[in-house]
């Protein structure tokens, strides 16, 4: 497991093995002094607007971890990058939507209201009704993306099926736009979670709102990273999942289906997608057939920052990813629309210095 | 793990690249590029064709010679899909709408070219290229973006084609001494103008945050309305550039909620317009009037932003309720089962554009036989001299740099979940 990948001379060796730290070290030193001359020095913003750039940050940050967990599980099992997992996402956004929108025109008159719609009739149901809606379209999506894309090549090479994963990405896309059209949707809410809805909180003698949905959101999220990491840790499921991972020959020879936990793999990763689908539908209020894309890059991202294949660096790396690019820009003092380049340079700073990600493990030599 | 490492850089990549304004971006092309008049005459028709060919057809770039079964082409090409689509497809039909009013030259049948250039630069200049190779296209009525356009000049500009946009706004079009180009649009230096007399005049604004979505129209406009305002005695107190197409700007919100503004003028489409209306009160920009251009204005807005919306205010060409917009938008509605300027601000005047276009075709068509000739540069001339052509949106008068606009814009305001004129 351990074993040198390359027998290299000693001496290149000790430099790099020099480089690495030191060049780590430099950035990070870099960082601070930016972060100390924008937030000590200049003193542009007030704490109230940092504080909203972190809820901005940490919102986003659930929903790329949740989506980051998908990209994670199934690398840890089948070592590919599932590419096509934002666009499952996108099909749980729309699903969510489409409840919405089935349930607004359903009446539930009430002698108060006459002209009162289900959705806001009872809308502690509807949010949970579109939620398992959501996670049902993704969790089949992400079922069949396996069965029909990705199981004919397990035996191939692993570069063919990435090529087969930006295909199902980018047909998944038309598909969307061809069957709901090109155009934004507005997501309406009900009336409950109204997006502009929530708590004031004073900070420094400015009112900061806390928006329900945010706060909704960032629970949501997460409760259901809890629960999946319960189930990965203390199931049967989890544990089969986790012998997979490790050695998917020696795992079928202790009686392991490989294919049923291949399945229920996707499954699950398409689950999480599904909810942070709603969830960002519910919470940015706009749809569409790109909705999935961005994120899902940004959630690779964060799983690779946070080390692929493990599940706490997933959640990690999503919540760092979110918090960056709020308040990057701010603290380094540059423009909003370079918070992409922050991100990325932070990224490739932890590759640096962690090649395995934050909290990545030493890989061995089937996973790389 | 070098593998995964070259692999992040691959997506970060695509990722920056995916971020770039994909659609309304321009790379402009170099001025020195555009005339290149070779002397085309020489090559094309009068000396292969010597039966009847009228004498006009001896002058540079030659007829488009329409056969007694073919039809004349008038060409339209913007973004017919992705996230800007609505504007192509709410364009081309209102042109469809003035063929079928206008369509008709000396007995010959006019027909669109529509054509999807993705509203980029390379789209643009793909489209040109095709459509300049149809002998039977005469005349374009667009693009749509200024990115696509400023690229496809120089290729109209070879081929005698002369050009009437509806919607391209930026102000160095014009400034290129292109003979082709023309616009019935008016700029975004005029409009950013009035704007910003606007906001501080009228609406007696004097702390202005801006935001932009970094393209040239969005951020071009911006910066007008930034020079304006500030030469007017205003405070410009933020200039903050947000990355087209996502769904969430929060962040860059709360760094212009901090500076205090009393408005937010906005740069940009509504795709991006919608996501900062909405996001508005979360980051504490509530009672700060949101004032954007000619680019949010449309129904679809409305819907996007729902109760969020009341009090935006936009800018417009489009006269309220005359006789003939009633009678346009009825027609619109009857064709199409959407109402006329649900989907974009540009549907009257690319009505026009066609019309007043089809009136120059006939002021030049020549028939002899039963084919029609259109001499390439009397008809390039002939749209350039164009004066008082009474449209529906106003009057097309054209300068010699190819302004064509006679008319200045005009703001509306959502009031009750519609767009009004503001006083």
């Amino acid at each position: 497991m351990n074993k040198p990948t390359s027998p290299s001379a000693p001496g290149k060796l000790r430099l790099d093995q020099y480089l690495r730290p030191s060049a780590g070290i430099l950035a990070g030193l870099f960082l601070l002094w930016r972060l100390y001359t924008a937030l000590i020095v200049e003193q542009q913003f007030g704490a109230d607007t940092w504080v909203r750039f972190a809820l901005s940050g940490l919102i986003l940050g659930g929903m790329y971890a949740l989506i980051a967990i998908g990209y994670t599980l199934v690398y840890g099992i089948m070592f590919m990058i599932n590419f096509a997992h934002g666009e499952v996402m996108m099909l749980g956004a729309f699903g969510g939507f489409f409840t919405f929108e089935v349930l607004r025109f359903i009446p539930a008159p009430t002698p108060a209201i006459p002209d009162l719609n289900f959705l806001d009739a009872h809308p502690i149901f509807s949010i949970i009704l579109a939620f398992a809606v959501g996670i049902s379209v993704s969790a089949t999506a992400g079922y069949f993306l396996e069965k029909i894309a990705y199981r004919p090549l397990r035996k191939a090479p692993r570069l063919i099926l990435l090529i087969t994963a930006i295909g199902a990405s980018i047909f998944l896309q038309n598909l969307a736009m061809l069957l709901f059209g090109p155009q934004r949707k507005n997501v309406v809410n009900p009336e409950l979670l109204d997006r502009g809805a929530g708590w004031t909180v004073m900070v420094s003698g400015s009112p900061v709102l806390i928006s329900y949905t945010g706060i909704f959101s960032l629970i949501l999220s997460a409760v259901l990273m809890i629960a999946l990491y319960i189930l990965v840790q203390r199931t049967k499921l989890g544990r089969a999942m986790r012998a997979v991972a490790s050695d998917k020959n020696t795992a079928s020879l202790m009686g392991v289906d490989v294919d049923s936990v291949i399945s229920k793999t996707f499954i699950i990763s398409g689950a999480l997608a599904g909810a942070a689908g709603v969830m960002w539908g519910i919470h940015m209020g706009l749809v569409n057939h790109y909705t999935g894309f961005l994120p899902g890059i940004k959630a690779f991202t964060a799983a690779v920052m946070g080390g692929i294949g493990n599940i706490p660096g997933a959640m990690l790396g999503g919540m760092l990813l979110g918090v960056i690019e709020a308040i990057g820009p701010a603290a380094l003092g540059i423009d909003f629309q370079l918070k992409d380049v922050i991100a990325f340079s932070i990224l490739v700073l932890v590759l640096i210095v962690r090649p395995s990600g934050i909290l990545g493990e030493k890989l061995s030599e089937e996973k790389l | 793990m070098k593998r995964i490492a070259l692999f992040v850089l691959l997506v970060a990549a695509l990722t920056l690249a995916a971020c770039a304004p994909a659609a309304p971006a321009a790379t402009e092309v170099p001025a020195a590029e555009a005339p290149a008049v070779e002397a085309p005459a020489a090559t094309e028709a009068p000396a292969e064709e010597p039966a009847g060919e009228p004498e006009a057809c001896a002058a540079e770039f030659g007829c488009a010679v329409i056969a007694k079964d073919q039809t004349v082409k008038v060409g339209y090409s913007g973004p017919m899909t992705g996230d800007y689509s609505q504007f192509g497809v709410d364009m081309s039909s209102a042109m469809k709408l003035a063929v079928a009013d206008f369509g008709d030259v000396q007995g010959f049948k006019v027909e669109m070219a529509i054509e999807d250039d993705g509203g980029g630069a390379e789209g643009g200049a793909a489209v040109a290229n095709k459509l300049v190779s149809d002998p039977t296209f005469v005349a374009m009525a667009g693009h749509a973006f200024s990115g696509a356009t400023a690229a496809a000049m120089p290729i109209y500009e070879q081929a005698g084609v002369p050009m009437m946009s509806p919607s391209a706004t930026n102000p160095d079009l014009t400034t290129k001494g292109s003979a082709v180009f023309n616009r019935n649009a008016f700029t975004d230096t005029e409009q950013g103008k009035g704007a910003a007399k606007y906001l501080f005049e009228t609406l007696g604004v004097k702390k202005l945050a801006f935001m932009h979505d970094g393209t040239d129209y969005g951020q071009g406009l911006a910066k007008v309305v930034e020079e304006t305002f500030v030469g007017l005695g205003g405070e410009s107190v933020a200039f903050e550039a947000v990355t087209p197409g996502e769904s969430d700007y929060s962040a860059p919100l709360a760094a212009v909620a901090a500076k205090k503004p009393e408005a937010l003028y906005f740069g940009g489409y509504n795709a991006e317009a919608a996501v900062i209306v909405n996001q508005m009160a979360q980051a504490g920009l509530t009672g700060v009037t949101f004032f954007g251009g000619d680019g949010i204005y449309g129904k679809d807005f409305l819907s996007k932003v729902g109760d969020n919306g009341e009090g935006v205010y936009a800018a417009t060409l489009v006269p309220p309720g005359t006789d003939s917009i009633v009678k346009f938008n009825a027609a619109y509605l009857a064709a199409y089962g959407t109402e006329a300027g649900v989907l974009s601000a540009y549907t009257w005047n690319s009505y026009d554009a066609v019309g007043a276009l089809i009136q120059a075709i006939n002021s030049v068509a020549i028939v002899q036989g039963d084919t029609l000739y259109i001499p390439r540069g009397a008809l390039v001339e002939a749209v350039r001299m164009m004066k008082d052509y009474q449209g529906i949106a106003g009057v097309i008068t054209c300068q010699e740099t190819g302004e064509c606009n006679a008319s200045g814009p005009v703001f509306y305001i959502i009031k009750d979940g519609n767009w009004v004129a503001a006083e």
